[in-house]
């Protein structure tokens, strides 16, 4: 007898329960399709956003500033309403490459929960929403000592806003991420210290109302192009050495400085987690680190969906709800057999942009296109789609914040035939 | 520009564009608001300029729950020059599950006119 | 209070030091009816050069014909290709390349080859640079020629050094942990040793072994030997995410230079990719730290055989420190005075793989010269085979799912990146492991691309759970190295609530 709890057929099953997962299968359901299940490792639906209880998410999509589970809440009661399926506490942790049946693509997937052992579930589309991961200390080749007291910031934030527990008494923070900041004001406010914030870069990668919010407003200090270039302390963390960054990007002789901390959390870049989407031979963008798609958020495997953070890292959870309705609704539409697209073109874009999401597009309805440019552009700008698509003036464009390309359907599907790709650019006036 | 008119510049934290304000004021009267990219700017700076508020957000200890805290709010924006004072008064609150989502746990926290109100649902 | 010295108790032997040379005499010794018991200075196994080496089971061509080397490490190697299955511990038989550029190198491979004939080597092989590329096709278009060894395997390091020490002490051998050897006890005329002090007190044996890694010339000037020096050098390393780990698949070495080695580039056990490691004589015997200099040094020389490596795609960097010695060999000797000690020394590269080698040697060692002491009296309740604790991530479905269904701890996971369960966490902790290193080092939560971030709170919360202390009180590798500093909102409280 087989030690398998079963197998189980769903119409669009959507892997990972946070705020893109849950936004695609809602959409999903309102789009027609039946059996609409959302997989989810932790014990709770709500991912991430469920640590992040402070204040700003939801002004697009509520007109409210909202916390992280506030957020959540209205999501969750949405979904229940609609009829969303959960299977919480359940790890997706194998994906097979999609099958052909009938002459359609369908995808498969092996589950694992306390409760029912191992599943494998057969679904006619699937939606990829595990989100992302955090770049840890390790993959900066920081010199030094292995102390206790090095974390990610998102890391602390769970010790701390879920656990109840303190990482540390007197913090310094590496890179200027949203979380990073966010931390610091949250670590203050638990009574600890937080000596400083460095960063590499000439510029904060952050949203700059965190900076005022959350360095400013409890005086917090922060030096931009400024390296942790070494750990000390033998059991738990004593202190960094850190040193300025020059124009070359080289260290500048004596600047090195040692600064005493006994934590140091890390907010230094955000990775998509695509370890289910390589199993299931899913083309991966190098730039992005998220899976190639078109507008209707379609990856290379015509059955399987992706949005929010797995795609490509957005600035806003608004953004990531967006897109998660987008895939869901395509996915939905997939699964019942009435994807249809009728064209598809590259997206090529102008040098000084570094990322863009979708690189396809179809014209299947009105859509956004975001990227961010590679260095900040301070001053008026011109972001375009050409040809003749969208146009608009920017004050800057600054590497920290997403810019919105606006492709009208209509315009997009009365291209001319010869068009072999869309052009998306910035350029400086 | 007369004697005692002074220009600032901040960051508005209305929304995530986060605009750098330039404000020009007389004392506590603001007379002009600069590169603000909407009307929620020339309201903040008014705010920044009279008395700074912030939504205040934490956790309260809570037992008998899968978690050991709840998240929590200020149901309104507090007085910046509140908020060490507002933490430690919510430090104080031993919350017992289940807890609903919106509920009060402090009235009127510190006398700001806001309450601490639960930010999520647990049991 | 002076006079008053904790006894903790009669033994037959003593180890000092857990490390690979430790646990494998720990092990052989447990064979027999002696009480064994093995006193380690640190939190979490393997700790000194056994935990940060390149994981190979050398072939046994670099050495000089006659050396202790050369006679340990062959033995050494055939003896890991069989018990890694009797032990359950992870070795994959990749082979190793020694790659070498231009005639006078090539000219060394062709020393190494007579080398290894003479000291028993075998698989071996020189192929060309073309050869080389259509097995490792990522490997330096420069390379003219290389020597293959078929026999050179990759092991999981810090499994093996467990299993030795986890099978030892099935077989009836006492593990101290956090125990220092301060000092060596004599009887009154310094003949004879009769035990070890310690900071938990006192260990009496009359057969005390030394093998103590970086710290082996330091215990061996208490018993009265100074005749060698160990010069700490350390070592600096780089791991890769698996999706790199492909990038070769086998062991590759430069040509050998004067300073050892050289940077080497393997899959590993566990399919990272794995470079290092540098050679700086340091003053420090427990400086671990990893320099700028050195991970750039690592980096550079690995590029020289793998150009493509992508340094954006490393997890995590650390460092070894090896027990060169001064005498160049392996020092492997029963002192005549005072009696009961032995000194098995300098036991660097390929000391990993000469380790049960030696064990066996050290064995016969005691046996010839102390075997009035100590009985050697075969324990019939010995058990050779031991398991490991089941490898989630390496099981077919079908056993994945028999396990999760006989417990639901199997089916619940905690590091999402090397796919760990939570019974694979509590079988660690039930099996000795107290700190979170130590459960890292046993099933490997953390040891992946996030390095921790999700799966630490996890591991921290079992821990605790199954140790019943509080989270506060668990430490990343013992000693005072605390996850957390308190709970929140007590910095808050008036000092008389807290």
């Amino acid at each position: 007898m087989s030690d398998y709890a079963g197998i189980r057929e769903v119409d669009v099953a959507v892997i990972g329960g946070g705020p893109a997962g849950i936004a695609a299968a809602i959409a999903a359901r309102k789009e027609g399709a039946l059996k609409v299940v959302v997989f989810e490792r932790d014990w709770e639906a709500g991912g991430i956003l469920q640590q992040c209880i402070h204040p700003g998410f939801g002004l697009h999509m509520f007109g409210l500033e909202l916390t992280g589970p506030e957020y959540m809440d209205r999501y969750l009661k949405q979904a229940y309403e609609a009829g969303v399926e959960f299977a919480l506490n359940t790890m997706v942790f194998q994906m097979d490459p999609p099958a052909e049946t009938d002459g359609r693509k369908t995808a498969s997937f092996w589950i694992m929960s306390p409760k029912t052992g191992i599943e494998k579930v057969h679904a006619k589309s699937v939606v990829l929403a595990m989100g992302c991961r955090e770049r840890p200390a390790g993959a900066l080749g920081i010199a030094g000592s292995r102390p206790a007291g090095v974390y990610t910031a998102g890391t602390a934030q769970r010790f701390v806003n879920m656990e109840g527990c303190m990482p540390g008494k007197k913090a310094v923070i590496m890179g200027t991420g949203d979380i990073g900041l966010i931390m610091a004001r949250r670590m203050m406010l638990e009574g600890a210290e937080v000596v400083a914030v460095f960063e590499i870069m000439p510029w904060v990668s952050g949203l700059r109302r965190n900076v005022a919010q959350c360095l400013d407003d409890f005086g917090i200090p922060y030096y931009l192009e400024h390296s942790v270039c070494e750990l000390h302390g033998k059991d738990r963390l004593e202190g960094i050495s850190v040193v300025k960054i020059g124009k070359d990007r080289r260290p500048v002789d004596g600047t090195l400085r040692f600064v005493g901390c006994d934590t140091l959390l890390l907010a230094v870049g955000l990775i998509p987690e695509n370890e289910l989407s390589r199993m299931a031979g899913v083309e991966i963008s190098p730039l992005t680190n998220g899976p190639v798609v078109n507008d209707f958020l379609q990856t290379s495997a015509d059955c399987i969906f992706a949005s929010g953070n797995v795609v490509v890292v957005y600035d806003l959870v608004d953004f990531v709800s967006e897109a998660g309705e987008r895939a869901g609704s395509s996915a939905a539409l997939y699964a019942m057999g009435k994807l249809s697209k009728p064209r598809e073109l590259p997206i090529e874009t102008t040098p000084n942009i570094r990322v863009v999401s979708p690189q396809k597009l179809c014209g299947g309805r009105d859509t956004t296109v975001f990227v961010r440019v590679a260095e900040p552009i301070e001053g008026r700008c011109r972001l375009f789609a050409e040809p003749g698509i969208f146009s608009q003036t920017l004050r800057y464009a600054r590497p920290g914040e997403m810019n919105e390309v606006k492709i009208s359907a209509e315009k997009f599907r009365a291209l001319p035939e010869t068009e072999k790709c869309v052009r998306i650019g910035i350029e400086a006036f | 520009m007369t004697l005692n008119e002074e220009t600032k510049k901040f960051i508005c934290v209305s929304c995530p564009v986060g605009c750098l304000l330039k404000v020009t004021v007389q004392g506590k009267d603001v007379l002009s608001v600069e590169d603000n990219g909407c009307p929620l700017g020339i309201k903040y700076a008014k705010n920044e300029i009279a008395n700074p508020v912030r939504t205040f957000t934490s956790t309260v200890r809570v037992s008998g729950a899968h978690l050991p805290v709840c998240p929590v709010r200020s149901r309104i924006p507090l007085p910046l020059s509140k908020m060490r004072d507002v933490a430690r008064e919510v430090a104080k609150v031993q919350a017992i599950a289940p807890i609903s989502i919106g509920q009060i746990l402090i009235e009127d926290v510190c006398g700001t006119g806001s309450d601490i109100i639960a930010s999520r649902s647990l049991s | 209070m002076q006079g008053f010295v904790k006894e903790n108790g009669n033994y037959d032997v003593l180890i000092i030091g857990c490390g690979i040379v430790g646990a494998t005499i720990a092990r052989e010794l447990s064979r027999y009816t002696m009480k064994i018991a093995v006193l380690e200075k640190a939190s979490d196994i393997p700790f000194g050069a056994s935990r940060a080496n390149s994981s190979m089971i050398h072939g046994g061509f670099d050495d000089e014909p006659g050396s202790a080397k050369a006679k340990f490490c062959p033995k050494g190697n055939r003896m890991y290709h069989r018990l890694h299955e009797e032990l359950d511990f992870k070795l994959r038989k990749f082979g190793s390349f020694v790659c070498a550029k231009g005639e006078s190198e090539e000219r060394h491979l062709k020393k190494l080859f007579e080398q290894g004939k003479a000291n028993g080597a075998v698989g071996m092989e020189i192929v060309s640079g073309q050869k080389l590329r259509e097995k490792e096709p990522h490997t330096a278009p420069d390379i003219t020629a290389a020597l293959w060894c078929e026999s050179g395997a990759i092991v999981n390091n810090f499994e093996a050094t467990l299993a030795f020490i986890d099978n030892a002490r099935q077989n009836g051998a006492a593990l101290f942990m956090e125990t220092s050897a301060d000092g060596l006890l004599f009887d009154e005329t310094r003949s004879s040793v009769r035990g070890v002090s310690t900071n938990r007190g006192n260990f009496r044996a009359p057969v005390v072994i030394n093998a103590s890694g970086v710290y082996t010339d330091v215990i061996s000037r208490m018993a009265g030997d100074d005749s060698f020096i160990i010069h700490p050098t350390r070592g600096e390393y780089f791991i890769f995410d698996r999706t790199v780990g492909g990038m070769v698949t086998s062991f590759l070495f430069s040509c050998p230079s004067a300073l050892g080695k050289g940077i080497t580039v393997t899959h590993t056990a566990d399919d990272n990719l794995l470079i290092g490691p540098t050679s700086v004589q340091q003053a420090g015997r427990d400086n671990r730290n990893t320099t700028v200099p050195g991970l750039d040094e690592t980096f550079d020389g690995a590029r020289r055989l793998v150009p493509g490596i992508p340094r954006n795609m490393a997890i995590t960097t650390f460092s070894g420190v090896r027990a060169n010695i001064n005498t160049g060999d392996f020092y492997i000797k029963a002192l005549d005075r005072p009696r009961g000690f032995i000194n098995v020394a300098g036991i660097k590269s390929p000391g990993f793989t000469s380790a049960p080698a030696i064990a066996e040697y050290v064995a016969e060692l005691m046996r010839e010269n102390l075997g009035d002491v100590v009985k050697f009296e075969n324990d019939p309740a010995f058990v050779p085979e031991r398991k490991h604790i089941p490898r989630f991530i390496d099981l077919p479905n079908e056993e994945r799912a028999r396990l999760a269904k006989s417990d639901p701890k199997w089916g619940q996971i905690v590091c999402r990146c090397e796919s760990v369960t939570e019974a694979q966490v509590v079988e660690a902790i039930r099996r000795g492991a107290r700190t979170v290193a130590a459960v890292k080092l046993w099933v490997r939560p953390g040891t992946g691309r996030c390095q921790g971030g999700f799966c630490s709170p996890r591991v921290v919360e079992i821990l605790s759970r199954e140790l019943g202390i509080s989270p506060l009180e668990i430490t990343r590798h013992g000693g005072d190295s605390y996850m957390l500093t308190g709970k929140t909102k007590q910095p808050l409280l008036p000092e008389s609530a807290q």
